[in-house]
């Protein structure tokens, strides 16, 4: 298992290593430099002329005159020795302030949704295969199927209507007014569990209709195997047989693709934001593309990246825990 | 009378008919056997019908809209769906038509309004006269599929008017050509991405392959909607429209291609070593003339498929990109761009008719996801219950 | 001895997309406690689906014939119609494991491959021997040793991918003989095993057979096992049985063509240079049985006009034997 675990680790840290190219490579895309953009943020409307020498002084001070590769391990260097992401040159101040506490609350985002999405598919998927071809299966695939068709923004702006008929306007973003910007304490985390659920069960919903098909799939396989009949044969009962039988090893993809789903989530978290009013990593991260902050984007990119890494890391592990097949090389 | 004529007499008309159906099925081509098995699949088969009546609608839109994709009717602001009727309390009909407008004052809001004026009636006609446009970009007509007669000074809107009086029916349909052609751009880009580098990988293998697989994984581990929006956002600010749209086609085709790359890989790896792929390379066939003539055709069908299940993705990303401002921008017409009008929980209370085209992403996802399952099954030949 | 198990006119159903088909038809046979019997037949005979049926482990579109009895006498000798036992019931889960012990073909596949042997045969004494963990776990390094696995001690904690082929059946028979069946039902134990290890696994279930008393039924397509292990016999085609009767007389002295066909079938040490004569034709396909003898279409013996018209029921051309087959029926009828 040692062996297994650092084998694993090494891949995310090559992946990881990759990926940060990557992002760098990305934030180098939009046309003109840092500089140029800094210096039309900071003195636009100010009535300073900024002449060519003056962009050429900030590019200096700001190091972006040296070889792109140089930039890069500097940037990397930065985010990996000190925990510096560099300037956000729309806040004025260090990426590390602005991403701050957002860090946590897309966190919270993203576990509560991963949570909802393990609660309700794995039981589901189960049943809809036991249950294989009843009027229940049959529901359940055309709700699969719409699940994966609906825009994720029209789910969002449809469950935002109808919250706010139901519970009242006070149900978009993640905080009531009063703790908007109030410190952290026991009652603002009540509060932004009470919040929580919405973008949750809206970020949830693909990945519910597509965990539902696949542990419908591979239960329906386990359910035909011989070691569940052979069980049956030996007198176990039957609620007891499929859970500790079929069940066990019909989790076995959901947890192989706990990194995808994270990936998925991720993907539509901006979207998400923008129509439930999140204030999180996903909505700046839309923002700063917007305003072509790629500090603040390249940040955010790297850190939701890594996350999904990690979180492939940890899948491995966990599925290695799991079946005891995996690290043995079966 | 020979022998075989008269066994051909022995033999009931049914036995006749079954042993002919047999030997037709036996002596069919793999691409014949697909087609009759997925004309069976009743579902794909609707859903085909109708991703084709959308396809047709998008190519023709300038004969099917009644009118432009701009064009703005400023007697009819934020409308609703004006649906024909047959009946009204002056009896019926049996040409649709619809009733005329009046503007009143709102009583409380003291707003302008359009409400129904009962009292005129408006008959819907075939091929009428309208604005001249340009079929396929080229070809001038000024007929339109349905619409009103010319000498009546009304419009008419099946869907309702956007916030500017544009019709929400006639947008719609130049959208779906839009975003169906993104869709088929971007598919095709990260297929040919796909053929290159799942084809390299897999007939050359060992360390080319290990390279491609790293970036791969690399690729597929970046969340793809945020990927994408770092790419949009780099499009200067001042490009054209049209520029818009291909860097968008480009932008989706260049992230598309690892699930399909990977899936040709592991075909061509699975297949390299079998020994008519060997007689080619011995007989000095060049890779690319290998991998195309001998290799790919074995499991074609697989890649249909493929292609077919990644329309959705291709057609969800761009509407959520432009839906957001990072893709195609007005005076562009896609199901994104209208959908942009319909951003706030306010548009569902007054213009829920704004959110028609999301029918249309949603009708169009689901179909090019049935038909991909419907051909899956077709094109596996194990499913066979003949 | 005492009849522990009798089935009778034994008719299995399917409902398929194709119409109702009936891999089994009027299945007739007992068995003795202490007495094996075997059953053969090629696949798709219907063998494993009649004892499938007796411990209800069919799916759930199998349905039963009307006037099919399957009756089982249990180890306090009450008796116990079989097939019709509710779902969940706990009856239903003693006869499963507690009475009637079964062995599948696959071992590899009978044993789920995330639980270690000791964890799935600890489940099954629990259930059926009432003893708590500990004592489960004595037992069923016990039985491990008694199968002759050697270091039970410490396989007892290994997964089924971690022992050999013939080693993984051996704990498979522990497994199933630590919940103390009084029958136990083997479908083709030894089919994909090596032959060496065929033989020893065979000797391990007759040996293991006669110490604890048990009943049991041996399915099996070679008939040369059966003359190793079972007493009576009972040779199956497209689910009818054709003959059955003491083993070692219908090997001997064969009374259905089909039998014959089997037995010239198996390569014989005397004749070594002669080529093997297989059964002519194919098994048909249990949506096509043919009409009359299912066993007509392949018989050099079939009577035109009979064999292909009516099917023949069940006559005693000897003592303690039975066979449907035309050629004893006229034999018989003119005889008479």
């Amino acid at each position: 298992m040692l062996r297994f675990t650092l084998e694993r680790f090494a891949g995310m840290v090559v992946t990881m290593l990759l990926v940060s190219v990557m992002v760098f490579l990305i934030m180098e895309i939009p046309p003109g430099d840092y500089a140029d953009r800094y210096a039309f943020r900071k003195y636009s409307g100010t009535g300073v002329n900024v002449t060519e020498a003056d962009i050429e002084a900030i590019r200096r001070d700001l190091g972006l005159d040296k070889p792109m590769l140089l930039r890069y391990f500097d940037w990397i260097g930065g985010i990996v020795l000190r925990g510096d992401f560099g300037q956000a040159f729309a806040f004025e101040t260090s990426v590390t302030k602005v991403i701050g506490d957002k860090v946590w609350l897309t966190a919270g985002i993203l576990f509560s949704t991963l949570l909802l999405t393990y609660l309700v598919s794995i039981p589901i998927g189960i049943y809809a295969a036991v249950r294989r071809g009843s009027a229940v299966d049959y529901g359940l695939t055309v709700f699969s199927y719409l699940g994966l068709a609906l825009p994720n923004f029209l789910l969002a702006l449809v469950m935002l209507y109808f919250a706010n008929r139901w519970f009242g306007a006070d149900i978009g973003g993640l905080f009531s007014d009063q703790y908007r910007d109030a410190p952290w304490s026991l009652a603002k985390a009540w509060d932004m569990a009470k919040h929580l659920w919405l973008p949750a069960v809206v970020l949830a919903w693909s990945a519910v209709a597509y965990q539902i098909q696949t542990v419908r799939a591979t239960m329906s396989d386990e359910l035909n195997k011989l070691s569940v009949t052979a069980a049956r044969a030996r007198g176990v009962p039957e609620m007891k047989l499929l859970v500790k039988y079929p069940a066990r090893l019909a989790i076995n993809p959901v947890v192989s693709t706990i990194g995808f789903d994270v990936n998925r989530i991720f993907s539509e978290l901006p979207i998400v934001a923008v129509v439930l009013g999140l204030t999180e990593l996903g909505e700046l991260l839309l923002r700063a593309y917007l305003d072509l902050d790629m500090n603040v984007a390249g940040a955010i990119l790297l850190l939701l990246t890594f996350a999904i890494v990690f979180m492939n890391f940890v899948s491995d592990l966990l599925l290695a825990w799991l079946d005891p097949r995996i690290k043995l090389g079966v | 009378m020979t022998d075989a004529t008269h066994q051909m007499d022995d033999l009931t008309a049914a036995e006749a008919r079954e042993r002919a159906a047999q030997l037709k099925y036996y002596s069919a081509s793999q691409w014949t056997l697909i087609w009759w098995r997925f004309r069976r699949h009743r579902a794909a088969m609707i859903a085909a019908a109708l991703l084709g009546v959308m396809a047709l609608a998008g190519i023709f839109a300038e004969f099917v809209a009644p009118y432009g994709p701009v064009t703005r009717d400023t007697q009819y602001i934020e409308g609703g769906p004006q649906i024909p009727k047959f009946c009204d309390e002056g009896g019926c009909s049996f040409t649709p038509f619809i009733n005329g407008t009046k503007t009143e004052r709102d009583p409380v809001t003291l707003r302008a309004i359009s409400v129904p004026d009962p009292e005129v009636r408006h008959y819907l006609q075939l091929f009428v006269k309208g604005e001249t446009v340009k079929l396929l970009g080229f070809i001038p007509i000024d007929r339109h599929l349905i619409g009103l007669s010319p000498d009546v000074d009304q419009k008419i809107h099946f869907w309702g008017t956007d916030d500017l009086g544009r019709d929400v029916f006639s947008r719609t349909v130049y959208a779906t050509r839009t975003s169906l052609s993104i869709g088929v751009l971007g598919v095709l880009i990260s297929f040919v991405l796909a053929l290159i580098i799942g084809g390299a990988a897999g007939y050359f293998g060992g360390m080319i392959d290990n390279v491609i697989q790293r970036v791969t994984e690399v690729i597929r581990v970046v969340p793809i909607i945020p990927l994408y929006m770092g790419l949009a956002a780099a499009m200067p600010k001042e490009w054209s429209t049209t520029q818009v749209y291909f860097a968008m086609t480009l932008i989706l085709g260049l992230f598309g291609w690892p699930t399909l790359a990977r899936r040709i890989r592991s075909q061509l790896l699975s297949i390299r070593n079998e020994d008519y792929v060997v007689a080619a390379r011995l007989a000095g066939a060049r890779p690319g003339r290998i991998i195309a003539q001998h290799m790919l055709p074995s499991f074609t069908s697989f890649i249909i498929v493929d292609l077919v299940i990644s329309f959705p993705y291709m057609i969800l990303s761009e509407t959520a990109l432009s839906f957001v401002g990072l893709g195609l921008r007005p005076p562009s017409v896609s199901w994104g761009v209208l959908l942009q009008q319909a951003q706030s929980v306010r548009a569902i209370e007054q213009t829920p008719w704004l959110f028609i085209p999301a029918v249309f992403v949603v009708v169009a996802v689901l179909a090019f996801t049935v038909i991909g399952d419907g051909l899956r099954d077709a094109a596996d030949p194990y499913a066979e219950t003949h | 001895m005492s009849k522990m198990l009798s089935v009778e006119n034994l008719s299995i159903s399917f409902r398929t997309d194709e119409g109702v088909i009936t891999p089994v038809q009027g299945v007739t046979f007992s068995v003795e406690s202490g007495r094996t019997l075997g059953l053969v037949g090629e696949s798709g005979s219907g063998k494993s689906i009649s004892t499938k049926a007796l411990m209800q482990l069919l799916p759930g579109s199998a349905v039963l014939g009307a006037d099919s009895r399957m009756t089982y006498t249990d180890k306090s000798g009450k008796e116990i119609a079989l097939g019709h036992m509710k779902h969940g019931s706990k009856e239903l889960r003693r006869i499963r494991g507690g009475e009637i012990g079964m062995i599948f073909q696959e071992p590899m596949a009978s044993f789920s491959p995330v639980y270690t042997i000791g964890n799935q045969m600890m489940e099954a004494i629990m259930l059926h021997r009432g003893l708590k963990k500990r004592e489960a776990r004595e037992y069923a390094i016990e039985m491990l040793n008694k199968v002759g696995i050697s270091n039970a001690a410490a396989r007892v904690d290994q997964y089924p991918h971690e022992l050999s082929g013939g080693m993984r059946q051996r704990a498979m028979i522990a497994l199933t003989l630590s919940a103390g069946p009084a029958l136990l039902i083997a479908d083709e134990p030894t089919t994909a095993l090596d032959v060496t290890i065929q033989a020893q696994v065979l000797d391990l279930m007759r040996d293991l057979q006669r110490e604890l008393g048990m009943g049991m039924i041996f399915i099996t397509h070679d008939l040369g096992v059966i003359a190793q292990i079972a007493d009576d016999v009972a040779v199956m085609y497209l689910g009818t049985i054709v003959e059955r009767g003491p083993a070692k007389e219908v090997i001997r002295n064969p009374q259905h063509p089909y039998t014959q066909g089997l037995l010239d079938a198996i390569p014989s040490l005397d004749h070594l240079h002669d080529r093997l004569k297989p059964v002519p034709g194919d098994i048909p396909s249990p949506t096509a049985r043919p009409k009359g003898c299912p066993f007509h279409t392949r018989c050099a013996q079939a009577i035109s006009g009979t064999c292909d018209v009516q099917e023949p029921q069940e006559t005693s051309p000897l003592p303690g034997r039975a066979v449907r087959c035309w050629l004893h029926e006229t034999k018989s009828r003119s005889a008479a």
